[in-house]
């Protein structure tokens, strides 16, 4: 048989006392895309540490069309023709799309002077050639996340790569900016490029892969072709054991009103780019959990910002918490009142990284830990102990730095922080994103226990299974208006997607979006 | 597709193992340099009929005061860098602390424990200034205390016409009032010197902070991670505003043993000290990023640089060489850190 593009074997590889990977295969074939699945932790990103040289295995064989192959170091593997598209992007923000390919190897002139002309010419080629309709005279930063991410493909290409990893390359993408992804791996196959792609979402991947490989506890959990194998298949794989219910039972909420919003308004930012709150009104009752839905750009996340005091002094209208009118002019108004926040990006606004478990538990408590500014070790001690335990956070100890864990757990530390100030409104902003499925229906039944508790919950997503799966009631957002709230029982997705994208002709869009909303439920 | 066909012939190339340090060793980094400087003092010691001079009780008690101010400094610096912030001005305030203090007693006939509350106030509204322009108009740390020394120096040329203010002791004006003169003394039967021993009580009171208080818990948080750390409800200006104001009043304190050590105060003094501040830090283990290091640490560094300083003395090295054996330790030290973050 022909020797694959890219073979690794039996590769294996230990971090301390962590055994990460106890014996992985990979075999990708030239102008395949390869799924590589597997819950948060199942050891994807060591194992695509290992390919692009940034981590050495301790045992285990790498081969590239049938020749051993080692890496040292990324250099190396960018040599040997191995790339990695990563979630966060290596490329120079400042600098323009030319400027940024030719980044390190500038065409020069005989004057040893920069070649302009033919960095402009090459640069139009290169996007031209992958099909990417792209002025190469923008800056980066002023390009959308899915621009920015073809411009890295494009590099990639234009350094002979023939393995590309993309690490979950649709995850900070909108609708439209996904499809034009999906439009160039075509083209990428064409030229016997071999692409190992990591997703959660089973929907993606039903669409781009050939084949896939599903990765358990640091083990090849299978090995699968995508056009014959079902969905509730490979997430049996992925899970060992078919989670029974995604989504918990819930009991009805409570009467008394907890949160009032009303004419809530907020300025802009001088900065702009913000989808402000506009006049919204909202209630929010003890023991129910209310939805926050929109497309991408509708203000979901500048909504829970606003209630959280982080827009200050730009705020308008009234906020009141069990009838009596809150100050929000920061977070420690909000968390004084009462009000918890676990906001959308865990590492750059949730945890200090370099911390440990427990002091990340503990940051927003500790004045109510302490007596007068002086730390109590034993009430800490057994905040975080009880945390740990309440929660089913994963961790080796609870002085293990906060980043050892993996998404689902680091999230769960987020949550743990913000309980243990007693909240009596949790505030949520896409709170199971780039968590895994086992994660999420933890993280779901928390939410449920903790309004069966009397807690008033609002949780913003962009994914509407889950809101309907979860919520009682659903407000649409759009523009920072509320255009609509709708029951969680008999909403449906494209009543949603309707109220969402009304006047916005963006019915191709939202048809495309209901398609893959509706694949990626029936995950659940 | 995926059957094995070819024999595993490439196990061997991936198979060699990294050298890897352990963790432990970078935690306790400033303490093994610690610990080899002063065996290697010990062994480069002059000895004097047998007895190795380093060793002498009162070389080494006089290494600690010798250090007390870049140590009282360090600590300061410390914190700020570990809001990812720095303080250039620490050496200027020390200036003006100094030259203040030789006004306020001969000048002006203040009493001592008025002059020092009188100082230490300065020094802590100096740096509280400065952390709040930083904090709130979100100005560079680094631009602010840059300007900050200027003004500092400028004040104190003000202050004393651009002259040094020698101290006299005695009774009635324009001396010094005598017991301004314990800072330059030592006690336990003349042992320990008095700056040391003020040295020693900052270290303490630091370190059961830093181990302690909520306060450095938020230090740390918003070092590591500011964004989270204001999300999670921390105060976030007013600990800098805090951290800013310790580091100032500590260059006040520093100041007053500046002068009370040399028996004058000068504008000039305390040229480039914030330098050595940072040094001790940095040696210490603190990142410049912030979010990482302790006090304890710093002490190790500044115990560090007062020994080199004190060998090579002791030795007649050229002051010059000093700087230079300085400058490749402060490269060893941030290059063990760095070689740290790399191995992770």
């Amino acid at each position: 048989m022909l020797v694959p593009l890219l073979q690794m074997r039996g590769i294996v590889k230990h971090f301390g006392g962590v055994h990460a990977l106890r014996g992985v295969d990979l075999t990708v074939g030239a102008g395949e895309v390869h799924a590589l699945l597997g819950e948060n932790g199942a050891g994807k990103s060591t194992l695509m540490n290992v390919l692009s040289g940034v981590v050495r295995p301790d045992e285990g064989a790498i081969e590239i069309d049938g020749e051993p192959v080692a890496f040292a170091t990324p250099a190396d593997a960018q040599a040997a023709g191995v790339a990695m598209i990563h979630q966060e992007l290596d490329l120079v923000p400042q600098a323009t799309v030319t400027e940024n390919l030719f980044l390190g190897r500038e065409p020069r002139t005989r004057f040893r002077t920069l070649d302009r002309a033919a960095m402009r010419r090459h640069a139009r080629e290169l996007l031209d050639d992958i099909g990417i309709e792209l002025s190469p005279s923008r800056t980066l930063s002023s390009l959308r996340v899915g621009e920015q991410q073809m411009v890295a493909i494009a590099k990639a290409l234009s350094l002979e790569a023939r393995i590309l990893v993309m690490d979950e390359p649709t995850s900070a993408l909108s609708d439209s900016e996904v499809e034009r992804l999906f439009a160039i791996l075509p083209r990428l196959r064409r030229r016997g490029v071999g692409v190992v792609f990591i997703s959660h979402r089973m929907d993606e991947i039903a669409v781009v892969a050939d084949r896939g490989t599903v990765m358990r506890d640091g083990r090849n959990a299978g090995t699968f072709v995508v056009a014959e194998t079902a969905p509730a298949e490979v997430i049996r794989m992925m899970v060992g054991q078919p989670i029974e219910q995604l989504f918990p039972d819930r009991e009805p909420p409570r009467d008394a009103v907890r949160l009032a919003v009303r004419g809530l308004t907020v300025a802009e930012h001088p900065g702009g780019g913000r989808t402000e709150p506009r006049d919204v009104d909202l209630e929010v009752r003890a023991g129910e959990v209310v939805g926050l839905a929109g497309l991408l750009g509708a203000g979901r996340t500048e909504l829970l910002d606003a209630l959280f005091g982080l827009a200050g002094h730009r705020l308008s209208g009234t906020v009141e918490l069990d009838g009596a009118p809150v100050r929000l002019a920061s977070p420690r108004d909000a968390i004084a009142a009462g009000i918890g926040y676990v906001p959308e990006d865990r590492r750059v606004s949730g945890l200090v990284m370099m911390e440990s478990v427990a002091a990340n538990i503990v940051l927003s408590a500790l004045p109510t830990l302490a007596r007068a500014g002086w730390r109590r070790a034993s009430r800490e001690r057994s905040a975080v102990a009880a945390s740990i335990r309440d929660l089913h956070i994963k961790t080796a100890s609870a002085e293990s730095a906060v980043g050892t864990l993996s998404g689902g757990n680091q999230q769960k530390v987020v949550f743990a922080r913000h309980l243990l100030r007693e909240p009596r409104l949790l505030l949520l902003d896409d709170p199971t994103r780039g968590v895994d499925i086992g994660a999420k229906s933890e993280i779901y039944r928390l939410l449920a226990r903790l309004a069966a508790g009397g807690m008033a919950v609002l949780v913003a997503s962009s994914e509407l299974p889950e809101l309907l799966g979860i919520c009682d009631r659903i407000a649409v957002l759009r523009g920072g208006r509320v255009v609509t709230v709708l029951d969680g029982r008999s909403a449906t997705q494209e009543a949603i997607l309707a109220a969402a994208s009304l006047e916005q002709h963006t019915t191709v869009e939202g048809a495309s979006t209901a398609a893959r909303r509706e694949a990626s439920g029936r995950q659940g | 597709m995926s059957v094995d066909t070819t024999e595993p012939t490439a196990e061997a190339a991936t198979k060699r193992r990294r050298f890897v340090i352990p963790e432990r060793f970078f935690t306790l980094q400033s303490y093994v340099a610690l610990i080899m400087v002063f065996l290697a003092a010990i062994v480069f010691s002059p000895r004097r009929g047998g007895e190795i001079v380093f060793l002498n009780s009162e070389n080494l008690l006089n290494i600690v005061r010798a250090v007390s101010e870049i140590g009282i400094l360090a600590i300061g610096m410390t914190f700020v860098i570990l809001i990812a912030g720095i303080d250039l001005s620490v050496g200027a305030i020390l200036g003006l602390a100094a030259t203040g203090t030789a006004s306020l007693l001969m000048v002006h006939d203040f009493g001592v424990a008025m002059t020092i509350l009188i100082i230490l106030t300065i020094g802590l509204a100096f740096g509280a200034t400065q952390g709040y322009l930083s904090a709130r108009l979100g100005i560079q740390a680094f631009i602010v205390t840059l300007a900050g020394l200027q003004v500092a120096r400028g004040l104190a040329r003000i202050w004393s016409g651009g002259q040094g203010i020698a101290l006299a002791y005695g009774d009635g004006a324009d001396v010094a009032p005598r017991a301004f003169s314990l800072l330059n003394s030592r006690t336990f039967n003349g042992t320990v010197p008095i700056p040391a021993l003020i040295f020693a009580g900052v270290g303490v009171i630091a370190l059961i902070v830093v181990r302690k208080t909520v306060f450095a818990r938020h230090v740390y948080a918003i070092g590591g991670n500011e964004r989270a750390a204001r999300l999670s409800g921390i105060p976030v200006t007013r600990v800098k505003v805090t951290v800013f104001a310790i580091s100032g009043l500590l260059a006040a304190l520093a100041g007053i043993i500046h002068a009370g050590q040399l028996n004058q105060g000068s504008p000039n003094d305390g040229m480039g000290y914030e330098l050595d501040a940072i040094a001790a830090v940095v040696i210490g283990g603190t990142s410049l990023m912030g979010g990482v290091g302790t006090v304890s640490g710093t002490l190790a560094g500044a115990l560090l640089l007062g020994i080199l300083n004190n060998i090579l003395a002791l030795n007649n090295i050229d002051s010059n060489v000093q700087l230079l054996i300085k400058g490749v330790i402060i490269v060893a030290a941030a290059g063990i850190q760095a070689f740290r973050s790399q191995q992770k």
